[in-house]
């Protein structure tokens, strides 16, 4: 309802406290409609979402999306125009998470100042990850990434290496919202609802020997924290005192545990041979197989044969609807900050084969839906911690899922650039950002002085090589 | 003459037709248009969205045959679309592909005329060179090298060009692209400079045998005989002479030219033609794929015939009939 030109409200029909969230991310910023009727990529004309139009602290100074976008200052932006209003978006926060005011990000001479700080912002689009990282280490770039190829070389053991340090880089660990699991079809004959505590124990059994850090360790260079439940560091719910006992590597359990199931050294007593699972990825790459197989050897000890059934993306996508699966690799990441966004991933209306839901392990539990619901609206109170720790005891016991890891993202800075703080969500933050120019410009000469006598050595090793031949040739003349 | 052009001109024709059918049939009837939909929008995309990118996108039209209208087809709207030029808008983010194909082209033909420029006379220069001095150890060395070059894949050469005279030495930028006339020279030289030493080895050696057989023809013993020198017989009789094969090896290049270098274009960051296409194959963007192969097959279909036309211009005893 449209309560006057510069406000509206929104009626709910039912209690939904995420919508907070929603309003936090991109696709719910303000837009002029003026423009989007202007730029509506008819007739030569640009179409909206290449010509953006918002109404942020920058605005778009040039926009090639495959390239290079540069944003500049917005001058018309409410909180320049407004700075009296002191509005919280507007200025620089004056207190912060635990840990912040150490790490320097609560400086007194920025505290409390308006924002922007940056004058403009320069991103360009690089393909291949090795020049951009050459690039960054070249002062060319302020923050970046750092390639599988370059990690020892950056940032072995969760530290700066040395070299990096000697240049003034800092490096940014961020442990993202979003965990990656391994799934069962809850609705497969095998491994799903139907094989009933059969089925349950044959899933214990397989998380009790997949071995998540030392996963981490040989292809994540170590990175991300070890998953004991769906709900990912930061948000409201996640225990880090946790420790799933399913999630601890005890082959001895696992092999007592399938032999409870009527699976004894693995073998299936129907046919006397291995019990076979197959393992459905859309990775049909040499490095992706290197993973599958990862998880495929720790269950061959068990006894049991898992095939890795590595198709096209498209097709894997297709058996996912189909409900032609029985084991899967997945993650998830944060929409928003909130566990009822990981915890729908099991709610039985969000089943996939059933409903095309992201629910791909097609669990469904009654006990769980009425937890789920009964807290899926509710505040961050000790009842909803209540709800989510028993959810999280259900799923330790029926094991729809094998937790595995909270990816963590590692960047370097340069250390003129000041007040970064990542969120591990996409939620803009340039606002707060701050450049010292100086140092820049003068790491960027003394860090790029190119050398030049092997030039010099090449031209006289050509001539050396051609002299004698015109020499030769020029004496045969005479 | 021209009848000889219009009967290629007609079979150009028959193969553009052929080749517009097989993109039909790969592109619209073999892949599954809910996959590029999928891909287009994303994992979290629910179905009705997928529907809905289906309609938006015209794949919900019969594919060939429609009783109650006959021309309201995939096919048709297929044929018409291209043959009108009129490419409509990528699979991927609906961008209009002609816009995205006119920024494309400054930036590949910034890398591929001065790498055609400069390759070209330059691989003509040196195997010119190394026949001159044919039976020395210059043309053995010569002949040695070029083998060694052409056996070294394109990519070693971007990537050690890269470590060696981008991060190492430092004479070039690593990579990037600047619209900046002034700018975009500093980011265009290094790939230049690779793609030209990528093909020099098997330019030089194709050239080299080419003069070493003209060299051994009747008329250059005459010339000699007349007391011409040696450089005069190299550049005013051998060179003229041996243009038609090195015609013929230079015109299946030239589309290149348009269509851009995937390699250099995609590994040294270069948003032109090359890169589009590298990106549409990720992307499964088959809308752009198919305008890029159709595209390509109309400039080589077209440089061929102005290479049989240019035939009787380097050597007037060529005629077509």
């Amino acid at each position: 309802m449209v309560q006057d030109p510069d406000r509206f409200e929104i009626v709910l029909t039912e209690a939904y406290p995420q919508i907070l969230f929603w309003f936090a991310m991109p696709f719910t910023s303000p837009v002029p409609w003026e423009a989007i009727a202007a730029y509506d990529g008819q007739e030569g004309r640009d179409r909206f979402a290449d010509h953006p139009v918002g109404t942020g602290p920058f605005r778009i100074a040039h926009y090639a999306k495959r390239s290079r976008i540069a944003l500049e200052r917005n001058p018309t932006w409410w909180g320049t125009e407004h700075p009296e209003w002191r509005a919280p978006a507007a200025i620089y926060p004056t207190e912060g998470a635990p840990g912040d005011a150490e790490a320097g990000l609560l400086p007194p001479d920025v505290v409390g100042q308006p924002l922007p700080f940056l004058d403009r912002i320069e991103m360009r689009f690089e393909k291949e990850a090795i020049p951009s990282f050459t690039k960054f280490v070249q002062g060319w770039y302020d923050r970046s990434k750092i390639p599988k190829e370059s990690f020892d070389q950056a940032a072995r053991g969760g530290t700066l290496s040395p070299e990096m340090q000697a240049r003034g880089m800092r490096l940014e660990r961020t442990v993202m919202p979003g965990t990656y699991y391994l799934g069962f079809n809850m609705r497969d004959p095998v491994v799903g609802h139907d094989a009933g505590d059969r089925g349950r124990k044959l899933r214990q059994a397989m998380s009790l020997v997949v071995d998540a850090p030392e996963f981490q360790r040989v292809f994540l260079n170590g990175r991300g924290v070890t998953a004991q439940s769906p709900v990912p560091p930061g948000l409201f719910g996640y225990d880090p005192d946790y420790r799933n006992p399913f999630r601890q590597v005890d082959p001895e359990r696992a092999r007592r545990l399938l032999a409870e199931a009527g699976y004894p050294g693995g073998v299936d007593p129907a046919t006397g041979r291995p019990l076979r699972i197959s393992f459905d990825t859309g990775d049909p790459s040499v490095q992706g197989r290197l993973r599958y197989e990862f998880f495929v050897a720790a269950w061959r000890k068990l006894g049991l044969d898992v095939e890795i059934a590595a198709t096209s993306y498209n097709q894997f996508q297709d058996k996912i609807r189909r409900g032609a699966y029985q084991l899967f690799m997945w993650g998830w990441i944060a929409d928003y900050p909130d566990p009822e966004n990981f915890l729908f991933l099991l709610w039985s209306e969000m089943g996939q084969t059933q409903s095309g839901g992201p629910n791909t392990a097609n669990f469904g539990d009654p006990r769980f839906d009425a937890l789920f619901l009964a807290t899926r609206d509710r505040p961050n109170d000790a009842e909803r911690m209540a709800g989510i720790v028993a959810m999280r005891d259900l799923l330790e016991t029926e094991r729809p899922w094998i937790e595995l890891f909270h990816p963590e993202d590692y960047a370097l800075l340069h250390g003129w650039l000041s007040q970064v703080k990542a969120t591990g969500l996409t939620v803009p933050v340039f606002k707060y950002y701050a450049i010292d120019p100086a140092p820049r410009a003068e790491a960027r000469v003394a860090w790029n002085q190119p050398v030049r006598w092997p030039a010099w050595a090449a031209l006289a090793i050509a001539f050396a090589v051609v002299a004698p031949a015109v020499v030769t040739w020029a004496r045969e003349r005479q | 003459m021209i009848a000889y052009l219009l009967r290629r001109l007609v079979w150009g024709a028959v193969t553009i037709l052929g080749v517009l059918l097989f993109l039909f049939w790969l592109f619209v009837l073999y892949a599954q248009p809910e996959d590029v939909a999928r891909r287009a929008l994303g994992e979290k995309a629910p179905p009705e969205a997928i529907a809905q990118w289906l309609v938006n996108h015209g794949y919900d039209r019969p594919a060939v045959w429609n009783p109650e209208a006959p021309l309201d087809t995939r096919l048709f709207d297929h044929l018409s679309r291209m043959l009108r030029f009129d490419f409509g808008a990528s699979d991927a983010d609906d961008a209009p592909i002609a816009a995205r194909l006119r920024s494309g082209i400054g930036p590949t033909l910034g890398v591929t005329l001065p790498l055609f420029a400069i390759g070209l006379p330059l691989s003509l220069a040196l195997a010119l060179g190394v026949a001159f001095f044919r039976d020395t150890y210059i043309d053995r060395l010569g002949v040695v090298v070029c083998v060694l070059a052409m056996s070294v894949s394109i990519l070693l050469y971007i990537l050690g060009g890269q470590f060696l005279l981008g991060k190492l030495l430092r004479w070039f930028p690593i990579s990037g692209f600047d619209p900046d006339p002034g700018l975009a020279l500093r980011f265009l030289a290094l790939p230049v400079f690779v793609g030209v030493l990528a093909g020099l080895g098997s330019d030089v050696r194709f050239f080299r045998t080419v003069f070493l057989e003209e060299t051994g023809r009747d008329y250059v013993r005459t010339a000699r005989a007349k007391g011409a020198g040696d450089a005069r017989v190299m550049l005013r009789h051998v060179l003229p002479n041996a243009m038609i094969p090195v015609l013929s090896a230079v015109s299946l290049t030239i589309p290149f030219l348009f269509t851009g270098s995937l390699l250099l274009e995609s590994f040294f960051g270069i948003p032109g033609l090359g890169s589009i296409t590298v990106e549409a194959i990720q992307n499964n963007d088959f809308a752009t794929l198919r305008v890029m192969v159709y595209l390509g097959a109309l400039l080589f279909i077209a440089v061929q015939v102005a290479t049989d036309v240019a035939y009787t211009w380097v050597d007037p005893r060529v005629r077509l009939e």
